[in-house]
């Protein structure tokens, strides 16, 4: 085709080459003293580097076999002091211009340092290899070339200016009541929704009431299934029938979960846990906060069923194992979304399904 | 200013096609603007003479395509830098944790708590797939693992667990004659993968299999047959599916908009004899599938075929053309 019409290419490609550019000509030329020091040439740099990698000698079997570190460090006469092969990072942050920096955080000698990622968790791989190209084109909007959206009115009201007062004034939120909802823009191969996160937030009414001993076997519980601390809450508000006073106890866990944690989480859910239940129907259709989180609530007898639990259930006191309420926390934009990417992972929904 | 950058830019507007709209990318321009020219054309022969047959009849032949695919069954194959890394962080987790709570877990006195100072004498740590390794010992920087050693191989990891519950289950048991058995996983390679059996849905697990067909003329191809009136893509998928493959698969078809398409053109026109209309090649229209159950059957195939492969992405381009790989490449997953 493109030796059949040379010439509408080179039509197209002419202007371009020729185009006036922004940038002035005229300054490319410019040399600075600072390109031709000595530090900055790049070829000076490259000459420090070994030329081949320690990797590609093969040691010998013999030199792997006698290598043995202990014994090494055992043979040497005087050892180092701690000092001067292991740094420690500084205990107090002194500010900037002081000499001695903490580390990165990524570093392993750093205080802030939190090893991981242990294994590639499977709900991951899933979601990558099948579930999101699957998403992607399930939510294809076909928009013919040349196709421009109708310009849609402004979410935010303008004042009216019938009165002076209006002027400057910030605008309106939309009727019905001031809370924008999020915009859904289109999928595309970026904005595909992934799970963010997953909360569990375990409510013990009994911690009032009774003693904290409810309280610290919840936040075991929570902690043996998700691998995360769990942080405490008190109460906002105030339960006259199970004694509950806003800001005097305390009476919540909660585990945010993210990463590594969150997929294993996902996956002993979704293939031992959720399975395991009996007469469960599935998440609630209507469950959601209509900006593609969805919530649901597991009793304590479903918590139990969690291998964590289960090994050693007997260690939990009698009747105290808590439920929990998981609530999934995706990028998407809308709940109908949301519900498309965690039935695409396996959670069953059922009853009328609101989007 | 230069007096080239003058000229040129008199000279550009001339070349530029104007009445194009610079929002639309290049590709769609040129087949809007060759659609144009075409409809131009079009009503200037209508207003003149009669339009002759072949501008009536579509040029190319209009196929709905099936790319049936198995998903990955198990997680892929770790690299040796991921193993390394894994295990690595495995060690370093083990120097920096708390160390593990025993009476949480073991009630003292038990069959359990004694097999655990067992093992725990013999490993001196909790964790069971980071080989013996203390982390509150006086040599706890050595942690890193020497050459060929096996312990960060998942294998060896699997096969210590199974060990370790094996004696567990050994030293606990009231039956001391007989010997427990733990059932150990399935192998990543199966008998399929031994036989080269690329007909078996049960071969190459950690990756996506697609489903290729050979016309009776001797070329691979994804299934696919031509568009009939009153129908749509979606629903052409699916008889082009039971019609080549069989009924007997349990499948999902994903949405109804192609995933990829590939264009063939023929190397000269062809005319039909009987309406005398021209085609000047195909073009396919691929709708993406997944099957969940069942097995493709060619016996009933009412489209000639000659035979049916369950293919990585990596063994496509040695049964199809360099053309056709090319063009349903980008619509193939990585795994």
């Amino acid at each position: 085709m493109a030796a059949r019409e040379p010439s509408r290419y080179l039509a197209r490609a002419l202007p371009r080459a020729f185009a006036p550019s922004a940038r002035p000509q005229a300054f490319l030329g410019r040399r600075n003293v600072s390109d031709e020091a000595p530090a900055r040439r790049l070829s000076d740099q490259l000459e420090d580097l070994e030329t081949s990698s320690s990797l590609s000698a093969p040691v010998s079997d013999a030199d792997a076999k006698s290598f043995d570190p202990i014994a090494r460090s055992k043979a040497r006469k005087t050892q180092l002091p701690r000092s001067r092969y292991q740094f420690r990072s500084p205990k107090y942050d002194r500010g900037p211009l002081h000499p001695h920096q903490p580390p990165v955080p990524s570093d392993p000698s750093s205080r802030l340092f939190v090893p991981g990622p242990f294994a590639l968790p499977r709900a991951e791989q899933t979601y990558n290899s099948t579930v999101a190209s699957d998403i992607l084109t399930l939510c294809y909007v076909h928009t013919p070339p040349g196709f421009k959206a109708p310009v849609k009115a402004s979410r935010l009201r303008e004042w009216d200016d019938s009165s002076p007062y209006h002027k400057n004034r910030p605008l309106r939120g939309p009727r019905g009541g001031d809370v924008l909802r999020l915009l859904r823009k289109p999928i595309k191969f970026n904005n595909i929704p992934k799970i963010e996160r997953i909360t569990i937030h375990s409510y013990v009414k009994n911690a009032a009431s009774d003693h904290s001993g409810w309280l610290h076997v919840a936040g075991i519980a929570v902690q043996a299934i998700s691998n995360v601390r769990v942080e405490t809450f008190k109460s906002k508000s105030s339960v006259a029938t199970w004694s509950i006073v806003p800001g005097r106890d305390t009476v919540a866990v909660k585990a945010e979960l993210q990463g590594e944690n969150m997929y294993h989480f996902l996956g002993k859910l979704i293939d031992v846990v959720l399975p395991r239940i009996k007469d469960w129907p599935g998440v609630k259709g209507s469950s959601g906060d209509s900006s593609g989180n969805i919530t649901f609530g597991l009793e304590p007898e479903q918590v139990a069923l969690f291998p964590e639990i289960e090994v050693n259930y007997d260690m939990y006191p009698p009747k105290m194992i808590p439920g929990c309420h998981i609530t999934l926390h995706t990028t998407a934009k809308a709940d109908k979304d949301a519900r498309l990417l965690l039935s695409a992972m396996g959670i069953p929904f059922y009853g009328k399904i609101i989007h | 200013m230069a007096t080239g950058t003058i000229g040129v830019r008199r000279v550009a507007p001339l070349l530029r096609p104007s009445r194009l709209d610079s929002g639309v990318c290049r590709s769609c321009q040129e087949t809007l603007g060759r659609r144009n020219y075409a409809s131009a054309a079009a009503t200037e022969s209508t207003s003149t003479s009669p339009a002759p047959s072949s501008s009536i009849n579509p040029a190319y032949t209009i196929n709905a395509g099936v790319v049936l695919s198995r998903p990955p069954q198990i997680t892929r194959d770790l690299e040796p830098f991921e193993k390394a890394f894994f295990f690595y962080q495995k060690r370093l987790n083990e120097r920096l944790a708390l160390p593990f709570t025993k009476y949480f877990y073991f009630k003292r006195g038990t069959p359990l708590d004694e097999d655990w100072k067992k093992k725990i004498q013999a490993r001196q740590t909790a964790a069971r797939d980071i080989g013996k390794y203390n982390a509150y010992a006086d040599d706890a920087w050595n942690d890193e693992l020497l050459l060929g050693s096996q312990e960060s191989e998942p294998e060896h990891q699997v096969e210590q667990l199974v060990l370790d519950a094996e004696s567990t289950a050994n030293a606990t048991s009231q039956d001391t004659s007989k010997k427990e058995e733990i059932p150990r996983p399935h192998s990543r390679v199966t008998e399929a993968d031994k036989k080269g059996d690329q007909k078996s849905l049960n071969r190459l697990l950690p990756r996506t299999l697609y489903l290729l067909v050979q016309s009776k003329e001797g070329y691979w191809k994804f299934p696919s047959s031509p568009v009939q009136a009153q129908e749509t893509l979606r629903e052409a998928a699916e008889r082009t599916l039971s019609q080549t493959a069989g009924v007997n698969m349990n499948t999902w078809m994903v949405g109804f908009h192609p995933a990829g398409h590939h264009v063939h053109n023929n190397f000269k026109a062809r005319v039909d004899k009987a309406t005398g209309a021209e085609t000047h090649g195909e073009k396919t229209f691929f709708i993406k599938s997944r099957i969940m159950a069942g097995q493709a059957d060619l016996s009933a195939s009412a489209e000639n075929l000659k035979d049916f492969k369950w293919l990585s992405k990596e063994e496509i381009p040695q049964y199809v053309s360099q053309e056709y790989y090319s063009n349903i490449k980008n619509m193939l997953a990585d795994r």
